[in-house]
């Protein structure tokens, strides 16, 4: 994993900048902007939806969503569960064990907040037949400590851009099993989130300096920074999970109150127009054919 | 919006190519006859079938034919060939003025990061101790060396001489080496860098920056402590001599002031040249610190050599933008290059 050394008096200059009442970042972004980011969507051929984010440090992260039809098990007590366990989130970071604590953190919070903002009702097919989602994350290379923030943006564009074959055969096949017939023409496919109300939540990793906060931390931010916040943004709101997280492996003072609910409105503030820049590369993208 | 985010969309690697490659050829295939020894050559390619030339780096020698071993161009001096890369690692030469980053404490010699293939050498006997007391280096200033510098300290020092082995050994021994403090680093590719008479600049905003020949950059404030005691003893004396003739008055000039020499070694070196406590450093300052560093890697971005005067061109071209944020941007970045090579055109 990519580890930064600094010298004493660079990381109390970094220390005194970013902490001072008008903070002043290493390259001199506002707090709430972002590092300029590269994306693209709808690439993979063989997925059903794709996508690929790049920043300008060369750290890149690739996600792909994969549709399967599974035969659903006909046991009523628990078909809420049973649609839960139709996404299934695979996690690979560069230099870190696919078993190792990080990563399985990252994966399961992921999941857990994917669960509840999938509309799972349109992944059914008939009674018997469902799709399962299978979302492959690769993170390629990345400097940040917890490279989330970049996860979650490839992953919501995948899930944006995500289409669905339209079902063709009888949905009711509960008296004589059918198999499922998909129309050929991918014209008609449906966009997974097309007209739902829900979108792919959002995860943002934060910085805690002093009293400021920062969003899309540098790698020599996090380094120097105290405390590091995680938030998830879902349809102009901050949902669970928020935790925090440790970014420097010293330094770690408490959080209070003030700082989460400067955290909160700063993301609550950023959270629409991160959805909307990436949705116009996602309509943007959805255009090309691919299949 | 841009202010907070700005994502693009990736340029069509196929597409471009194809149209690229295709012109690049045409344009090879023109311009070859013409300037044969200024060509840029490709690993594998093969330069010369001709056998009198003295094959120098970059080169590889098979059946009596002579190749080129990396990407870059042919330099031929007398009768030795060479190619010099485009890009690569950092290749020390004696007398480089590089900024480092300490790795390693070790017996009497410190390891620097100064971006070659080898870490380089700082031995215990090529810096200067605190208090610029000239005795031999004793086993308990070897017991203290993390004292002077340790792991993670960054440091400009000079090339004393290159070892057998192309690794670099370094030395401090002058006022104008040693820990840096008081401002912010920033890498660039060590090709960028133009190798000058002086690597140690100050620039406007009361800056001064450090262009290590290594591609590592130092931006900090200016300390003016120096700057108080250099005397007007040359050039524009018959005007200062008029408009503060009492003040050149009281100060009387004595030999060798003004110079960073040997001899104020005493005064000048106490355990503060170690220091790792920054001065004051007002708002300003960092935010010009920040505006500066971004002008030189928006230089570095579009592949222009990274000077004094092309650093203080980009930053007058960068304060068109209030928020100097926005010089990460590529678009923006491409435009501060295109400006500042527009300047020198300008001036011929």
């Amino acid at each position: 994993m990519f580890k930064i050394t600094l010298s004493p008096a660079e990381r109390s200059y970094l220390h005194e900048s970013l902490s001072c009442l008008s903070p002043i970042r290493p390259d001199a972004r506002l707090n709430k902007q972002f590092r300029p980011l590269e994306a693209t969507c709808s690439f993979l051929p063989g997925s059903n939806g794709s996508a690929r984010i790049r920043m300008a440090d060369g750290a890149e992260c690739l996600a792909s969503v994969k549709a399967k039809v599974v035969s659903l098990q006909l046991n009523n007590a628990n078909s809420a569960q049973h649609l839960k366990n139709l996404i299934e989130v695979d996690l690979d970071i560069n230099g870190i064990r696919d078993d190792s604590n990080l990563s399985s953190t990252i994966a399961s919070s992921l999941k857990g907040s994917l669960v509840k903002h999938i509309p799972l009702e349109k992944l059914r097919l008939t009674h018997r037949y469902a799709f399962k989602l299978f979302i492959d994350i690769v993170v390629l290379s990345h400097s940040s400590v917890y490279p989330l923030t970049l996860l979650s943006l490839a992953t919501y564009m995948a899930l944006k851009s995500t289409k669905l074959p339209l079902l063709t055969s009888t949905v009711n096949d509960r008296d004589i099993e059918e198999q499922p017939m998909f129309s050929d023409d991918w014209e008609s496919s449906l966009a997974l989130f097309g007209d739902s109300s829900l979108s792919p939540p959002l995860l943002f990793v934060v910085a805690v300096v002093k009293d400021n906060i920062f969003i899309d931390p540098s790698p020599e931010e996090e380094s120097v920074s105290e405390n590091g916040i995680c938030l998830t943004y879902a349809n102009g709101k901050i949902i669970s999970p928020l935790q925090t997280i440790s970014l420097s492996p010293k330094d770690n003072t408490g959080i209070n109150s003030a700082q989460i609910l400067k955290a909160h409105a700063l993301v609550k503030e950023i959270g629409p127009l991160v959805v909307k820049s990436l949705d116009e590369i996602v309509s943007d993208d959805s255009i090309k054919t691919i299949f | 919006m841009t202010e907070i985010i700005s994502i693009r969309k990736p340029l069509n690697p196929n597409a471009d190519s194809d149209v690229e490659s295709s012109d690049e050829e045409m344009l090879e295939a023109s311009l070859a006859p013409k300037n044969n020894n200024q060509s840029i050559v490709t690993p594998g390619e093969l330069i010369t079938e001709d056998p009198i030339w003295m094959r120098g780096h970059g080169t590889y020698y098979l059946n009596e034919k002579t190749y080129s071993s990396v990407a870059g161009t042919i330099s031929k001096v007398n009768k030795l060939l060479s190619v010099v890369p485009l890009r690569g690692r950092y290749q020390p030469e004696t007398g480089d003025h590089v900024v480092g980053r300490i790795t390693e404490v070790g017996p009497k010699r410190w390891k620097v990061d100064i971006g070659a293939r080898q870490d380089a050498a700082l031995m215990l006997g090529s810096v200067n101790l605190p208090g610029g007391v000239l005795r031999r280096k004793s086993e308990s200033d070897e017991l203290q060396m993390r004292n002077f510098l340790k792991e993670g300290d960054l440091l400009n020092a000079e090339v004393q001489s290159i070892f057998q082995d192309g690794s670099a050994s370094l030395h401090t021994r002058s006022l104008k080496y040693g820990k840096l403090r008081n401002g912010y680093f920033v890498k660039v590719p060590s090709s960028l860098i133009i190798r000058q008479k002086n690597h140690l600049h100050e620039l406007p905003g009361s800056i001064t920056i450090i262009i290590g020949v290594n591609g590592y950059i130092w931006i900090s404030k200016t300390l003016y402590q120096h700057q108080k005691s250099l005397p007007s003893t040359t050039g524009n004396n018959a005007l200062d001599s008029t408009v503060s003739s009492a003040a050149a008055k009281s100060n009387s000039y004595t030999p060798g002031q003004g110079s960073v020499s040997i001899t104020r070694l005493e005064e000048e070196s106490s355990w503060e040249i170690y220091s790792d406590k920054n001065e004051p450093i007002s708002v300003a300052t960092k935010d010009t610190i920040a505006r500066y560093a971004n002008c030189v890697k928006a230089l570095a971005k579009c592949d222009i050599g990274i000077t004094e005067t092309r650093i203080i061109a980009a930053y007058e071209a960068s304060m068109v933008y209030e928020n100097a944020g926005l010089l990460l941007d590529e678009e923006t970045m491409k435009s501060i290059g295109e400006d500042v090579l527009n300047r020198e055109r300008m001036r011929g």
